[in-house]
């Protein structure tokens, strides 16, 4: 895989820290083709986007409730949100709704959830190569 | 698109076991190790809730 270490990439890059977290967070795997982890780096980017689609192919909604009405509602939104520029891409796009009569309604909606708090766990990745934490 | 509940299953546990084994893992081998552990962990817990599930009424 394009992951072997070399003395130069596994040097910590704490100023790349920060740029590295948004671009991951941006785009699933986009963090670590910044820190020059390519093979990781197109692994999450697929499987991510992936989980994403089968999402909402399978009528997800992309909700955006954010505010203490409804808690759930509102985590829910986030952990959609957290897979960053597909998400609003996708709203842009009309995905917005879902189709709630749908029988994968609920499949589409746990595909897109999980994607995002995936891509969270991405994020703190990419922060940990890039402090020298993890190879 | 997808309306089998097992294939959703499948693809659920495949994509996600993926990226856990890349994030948890280092080495090549550990890695395709814990995919796999992880995969048959999902599906396997899936059938068998299910199963419990079986005899109360929806």
């Amino acid at each position: 895989m394009a992951d072997t270490p070399t003395a130069a990439v596994v040097a910590a890059r704490p100023a790349a820290a920060v740029p590295a977290c948004l671009l991951a967070w941006l785009l699933p795997g986009a963090g670590h083709l910044y820190l020059r982890r390519t093979g990781k780096g197109l692994i999450f980017l697929g499987a991510i986007g992936a989980l994403f689609v089968l999402g909402l192919a399978m009528d997800s909604r992309l909700q955006m409730a954010v505010g203490l009405d409804d808690i759930l509602a509102s985590l829910f939104s986030l952990a959609q949100m957290a897979i960053g520029l597909p998400y609003f891409i996708a709203r842009m796009l009309g995905y917005e709704a879902g189709r709630v009569t749908s029988v994968t309604f609920e499949y589409g909606n746990t595909f897109t959830a999980v994607a995002g708090l995936l891509n969270i766990l991405v994020v703190l990745d990419a922060y940990d190569i890039a402090v020298g934490r993890k190879a | 698109m997808i309306h089998s509940h097992i294939l959703s299953l499948v693809l659920f546990a495949a994509l996600v076991s993926l990226v856990f084994s890349i994030l948890m893992r280092e080495d090549p081998r550990a890695r395709v190790r814990f995919a796999l552990m992880s995969f048959a962990a999902f599906v396997a817990s899936a059938i068998v809730a299910g199963w419990l599930m079986s005899p109360f009424p929806s």
